[in-house]
């Protein structure tokens, strides 16, 4: 596997002063952040907090009414979309399709257009999330963590250097949540940065960096263990610490 | 045109070829409504006569039908999101569309008329092969509206009230069931507006007079203009459709 990391340098995602409204209203307000190469950053709040309307603003299906955004070094754009990889929260897969005609085109959408390449990386993806038995099953027959599944092997099949995955863990059992983390990990292992949403405190342990949300603003950011530490409590989980957060309103604990 | 583009056409094809009954519906429908006209006109020269501009009309509705509930679908289910978010341009997912879903429209196309020539005993006059190329420019503008309406439509509900908004008025107005000139001025003025008159003028000219493409430059040049009008102005608005 490459370093896709490497392929270009700075930050991998800047926010400066993001704002965003659906009309008259506010989904986001004042976000400013940046998130170095090669990490998983993870972005919890609850439902409504504003997590996957700044991962479109991200991606650039949105643009922001305020602020900037630079990702690997660039606005989003088409120009930056090949070396983006994008999960959405629904599985977003084309269920009269089976799973590797799915991944399939994307590898060819995403530019994989040498064809031994393309069917190696499909094949690789497939099986990564192990889904190979299935591969030629329709995806309309899937269940709902069967679907994540081939979901996130369409979203890596490019290889790319930045990931956005929006509630990834979502519908899946215990055992395939590990799985799932000890693939990410892998990937920043090997300079990919992923951005990842959650509402769920068990994913915020496994992320390097994290940003709680709520009511469309950040109330804190650093690693898990600063954010646990800026509590006082040395025994504090970090539900705690959102909920401290929560009362103390903004702070900046990296 | 780029591989994205061939590429997404592929796609639409395999999605529409892996769902059976959707296949079987392509097939059946438009037979089961040649049928019903052809049994229904009592006069075979009625027929005649109708038959060009029933051919327009309903490659006009089956594929403004096919192309918008299959775009809307595709927005609703979130591929749309998803395509939008990768490298491939607005004209590359219209181009897509218009390829894949034209095909489909087509296969409806030549169905309607074989069956009303070989079944139904229409007769006819012009060359075969023109009359066909000028039902795929028909089809062509057919899935061109299908897609930009889609667009519009945030549900299947809203997609299905746009047939009595946009193609239902079409059939009274342009010329399908009763000549364009014993209508009230201003409905003319309007008509003249509306895709589908040119579609039935053209059809009427090759199939009842024996003319050629050549002599229908006007309605091949209207239905081209709009067809081309409404592809740019899917891609503009597709963006739209997806941050809803």
């Amino acid at each position: 596997m490459t370093t896709p990391g490497n392929q270009v340098s700075g930050q991998a995602v800047e926010a400066d002063r993001v704002s965003f409204n659906y009309s008259r209203l506010k989904v986001l307000e004042g976000l400013s952040f940046g998130v170095p190469r090669g990490i998983s950053f993870g972005l919890l709040g609850p439902n409504g907090a504003g997590k996957t309307t700044l991962i479109r603003l991200l991606v650039g299906l949105l643009r922001p009414g305020a602020g900037t955004i630079r990702v690997l070094g660039q606005s989003p754009s088409p120009r930056v979309a090949h070396l983006i990889g994008y999960m959405p929260q629904l599985p977003s897969l084309y269920a009269e399709l089976s799973i590797i005609q799915n991944v399939e085109f994307f590898a060819r959408i995403y530019r994989l257009n040498d064809r031994d390449e393309r069917k190696r990386r499909v094949e690789a993806v497939i099986k990564l999330v192990d889904m190979w038995e299935h591969r030629n099953d329709s995806v309309m027959r899937l269940s709902g963590g069967m679907k994540q599944r081939a979901s996130l092997a369409c979203a890596i099949v490019h290889n790319p250097p930045l990931l956005f995955l929006d509630e990834p863990t979502v519908g899946l059992d215990p055992e395939l949540r590990v799985t799932f983390w000890d693939y990410f990990a892998s990937l920043t292992r090997s300079g990919a940065t992923l951005i990842i949403s959650s509402h769920t405190m068990d994913d915020a342990a496994h992320c390097d960096r994290l940003a709680f949300m709520r009511d469309g603003r950040f109330v804190a950011q650093g690693t898990p263990a600063e954010l646990r530490q800026a509590t006082g409590h040395p025994e504090a989980t970090l539900e705690d610490a959102f909920l401290y957060f929560i009362k103390q309103g903004k702070k900046d604990v990296g | 045109m780029s591989a994205n583009t061939l590429t997404i056409a592929r796609r639409i094809i395999n999605q529409l070829i892996r769902d059976r009954r959707t296949i079987a519906l392509v097939v059946i429908v438009p037979l089961v409504i040649a049928s019903l006209i052809g049994v229904s006109v009592p006069d075979k020269s009625i027929l005649d006569y109708t038959a060009p501009a029933m051919l327009a009309f309903l490659i006009l509705f089956f594929g403004f039908l096919l192309t918008g509930i299959s775009v809307l679908r595709e927005r609703t289910q979130g591929t749309m999101e998803r395509l939008m978010a990768s490298p491939v341009s607005r004209l590359d997912i219209v181009g897509g569309y218009l390829l894949g879903f034209l095909l489909f429209a087509l296969i409806q196309t030549l169905i309607i008329f074989f069956y009303m020539v070989y079944v139904l005993k229409i007769n006819y006059y012009g060359e075969l092969w023109q009359i066909l190329v000028f039902q795929v420019l028909i089809g062509i503008g057919a899935v061109c509206l299908g897609t930009f309406f889609s667009v519009l439509a945030k549900n299947e509900f809203q997609m299905v009230q746009f047939i009595p908004l946009i193609i239902i008025p079409q059939l009274f107005l342009c010329g399908v069931l009763w000549p364009v000139s014993q209508m009230p001025d201003y409905l003319q003025w309007l008509a003249n507006c509306l895709p589908l008159t040119y579609g039935v003028d053209g059809m009427r000219a090759m199939m009842l007079q024996g003319q050629g493409l050549l002599d229908i430059g006007k309605e091949i040049g209207v239905l081209a203009g709009y067809a081309v009008a409404l592809l740019v102005l899917a891609a503009l608005t597709l963006r739209r459709g997806v941050s809803g």
